[in-house]
């Protein structure tokens, strides 16, 4: 495979930060030469462990969904019947937990376990990239940070969607779904912590607060208090859960949030540039792959057949 | 002759229970020396008034009985009664008149409800028993008080109890005439939360009552309270009336803030509008109010909305902040539906299946060629 000029810098920059030793590099060089051109050839051809075989979430990062998640739901279980009070379901469910008495103990728990998560996450996303950096590893296109390249692969996923072009972009560690969800997570969770304050602080922000603005700051967080995590509820029922549990080939679940690893096939298609940082940094890696290439006869260097059915450009051969 | 006669009610009650309480009479004996009860012992003893409603003028004697007021002689209150058959009613009976019959222990006078009827004309709920027009639809004292039955919930006094009281107490039905009248009062008699919301939700809730007056109001130049229009509606809207939905108590009801704190019994019969300084719910003392329970309340605080709503010309902005809210809901589910469909259709197009399978998912035919290849 031809690797395009984002892979190759990918590639180079992952050599050189693991400084990567000649033999290595060469082992590298040559599985790339070995591998079809058509990424989709890759993908589909590989073998996976549907509980994962590579590398994606640390245990912190686990924990904080795990405890982020869980509280999530029991907050939104325990606070909708209260704020959606005259729909029929309300009175049952706030029934299940025990009423209003108990409820507003969970919630208030829970609200203290979200809050710990959101520390605990910031303490990781802050100390996890210093010491990147320390160890001179820190590399910006591999964190979720969002980047113009972005919006260039949502284009590209929609045409391979619509089956315009034929392949899917080459995608980092974080696709563009995934850094929306991500900041439209971190928004949510503050909008709830700083709502769910005035609830729980109405006199605090009341003396913090100018005279003229309290009391619409107050009427605005009722509001969103709910909304937000109606909203927050739907896109996690619609989006997340789709993404991670329910979208073809990742039915009827991906184990990534226990395991903390990634399919062979969903890294080479959703995540190619993180997928070539696997092959620099697991050199067992290299060797399964180079295994599966001579096996599957798709090796590009040991027969006519590249199954190259993509031009330079990402457009579809023409039949 | 007739007049004179007395009804022995005790004889009636046929309670298997009296008999195991050792041939003790709990209902006090309905000694019905005026009479009345010649004609209201008929069931059907009732009329349709002016306004087509049913009045029934029938007294059950063993339900009146068992009443706060069963030792109260039917004239002490119905005192324009001079003789029977009588007359029409035009007054009806007002609870400042004194009792004959009932002495106030404490001071050997009458008894009279008269210091709360006192403390009730200067509210905002005052009226005088007979009016006309709007004014009929404020409440009288037995809009609220229906002549309550002795501890409804206790139908039989504690035996236990009555067996110590009857060994000096030789004479029973004082001792179950005295267990009901101080149990009574010992025990808690205060309205709970729901009660009381149901009761000012009755006439504030009403929203053909509460357009009479808004319309009276606006005809007179009279002001009423900014949140009158929809007084039920925004508390229930709000904290307090979410959680004392669910039966949460300390919580606070309409009482805990338009009432005064001190004698709760003597100050609910005095409720005044916001507008009038004196009143709890008043800008000069709302502050002091928000802190019989938030302690920590300032001036600012007092200022927020308690009676919150999101009505469109109560707070506009709220208004559209929700109406935006529920529409970005909206798009979300249409946008993140139609979005998933367009993924799914176009990986499925090209040969994924739905489960890893033989460690891979892509083991159905792809409509876009370079299917996988099992036979490598």
């Amino acid at each position: 495979m031809k690797l395009s000029h984002e892979a190759r810098t990918v590639l180079e920059t992952s050599m050189r930060i693991n400084q990567v030793d000649t033999a290595a590099r060469e082992d590298i060089e040559s599985l790339i030469r070995m591998l079809p051109d058509d990424r989709v050839l890759l993908y589909k051809n590989v073998l996976s462990n549907p509980i994962g075989d590579l590398p994606r979430y640390s245990i912190h990062i686990r924990l904080q969904h795990m405890l982020t998640f869980v509280s999530f739901l029991l907050l939104a279980f325990t606070g909708l019947p209260i704020a959606f009070y005259d729909h029929f379901w309300a009175e049952p469910m706030n029934a299940i937990v025990g009423g209003v008495s108990v409820s507003r103990v969970i919630h208030r728990t829970l609200a203290a376990v979200m809050i710990f998560a959101m520390i605990y996450h910031l303490i990781t996303v802050i100390a996890g990239p210093i010491h990147q950096i320390i160890r001179k590893k820190f590399e910006l296109r591999r964190t979720i940070i969002p980047l113009l390249k972005d919006l260039r692969d949502y284009k590209d996923d929609i045409l391979y969607f619509s089956g315009i072009r034929n392949q899917r972009p080459e995608m980092d560690k974080f696709m563009y779904k995934q850094k929306v969800h991500y900041f439209a997570a971190v928004f949510g969770n503050l909008v709830m912590v700083l709502s769910g304050s005035a609830f729980l602080f109405p006199a605090f922000w009341a003396t913090v607060l100018p005279t003229s603005i309290a009391n619409y700051f107050q009427g605005m967080m009722r509001i969103t208090h709910p909304h937000e995590a109606l909203l927050a509820l739907l896109v996690i029922a619609f989006w997340h859960w789709y993404n991670v549990h329910l979208a073809p080939g990742r039915f009827p679940m991906q184990w990534t949030f226990l395991t903390g690893k990634i399919t062979r096939e969903h890294q080479m298609e959703e995540h190619f540039l993180e997928y070539l940082r696997n092959l620099v940094e697991i050199p067992e890696e290299r060797s399964m792959l180079r295994e599966m290439l001579i096996k599957s006869g798709l090796d590009r260097t040991s027969s006519v057949e590249t199954g190259s059915a993509v031009l330079p450009s990402g457009k579809a051969v023409p039949p | 002759m007739c007049l004179l006669a007395s009804v022995n009610l005790s004889a009636l009650v046929d309670d298997p229970r009296m008999a195991e309480g050792g041939a003790f009479h709990f209902t006090k004996e309905f000694e019905d020396e005026e009479g009345c009860l010649l004609c209201h012992k008929y069931p059907k003893l009732a009329r349709i008034i002016e306004t087509g409603a049913r009045r029934s003028y029938y007294i059950i004697p063993e339900v009146f009985g068992d009443t706060v007021h069963r030792n109260v002689e039917c004239g002490d209150c119905h005192d324009y009664i001079k003789q029977l058959p009588h007359r029409e009613v035009t007054t009806g009976v007002t609870c400042d008149k004194e009792c004959h019959t009932v002495e106030n222990p404490a001071t050997g006078k009458p008894f009279s409800h008269k210091p709360i009827v006192d403390q009730y004309s200067k509210s905002v709920h005052f009226r005088e028993k007979v009016v006309t027009g709007n004014a009929q639809d404020k409440p009288y004292c037995i809009t609220c008080h229906k002549n309550p039955v002795y501890n409804p919930k206790e139908p039989l006094p504690p035996r236990r109890i009555l067996d110590r009281c009857k060994i000096c107490h030789e004479d029973q039905k004082f001792v179950a005439a005295w267990y009901k009248h101080t149990s009574r009062r010992i025990k808690e008699v205060r309205r709970e939360t729901e009660e009381i919301i149901t009761l000012c939700t009755n006439c504030h809730g009403d929203q053909r009552l509460v357009e009479r007056h808004l319309k009276a109001a606006a005809e007179e130049g009279r002001e009423l309270g900014p949140k009158y229009s929809y007084a039920v509606e925004s508390y229930e809207q709000s904290f307090h009336g979410k959680i004392t939905r669910y039966g949460f108590q300390p919580s606070a009801n309409c009482l805990d803030c338009h009432a005064e704190a001190e004698n709760y019994f003597l100050n609910v019969h005095n409720i005044r509008p916001s507008r009038d300084p004196a009143a709890p719910t008043s800008k000069e003392r709302r502050t002091e109010t928000c802190r019989r329970c938030h302690t920590d309340a300032d001036d600012n605080y007092a200022n927020l909305d308690v009676h919150p709503s999101s009505l469109p010309e109560e707070a506009p902005f709220l208004y559209y902040a929700e109406h935006i809210y529920t529409w970005i809901a909206y798009i979300v589910i249409v946008v993140f539906v139609h979005g998933a469909l367009y993924e799914t259709i176009g990986r499925r197009r090209d040969g994924v299946g739905w489960q890893i399978r033989h460690g891979s998912s892509w083991w159905r035919k792809s409509a876009r060629g370079r299917a996988r290849d099992f036979n490598r």
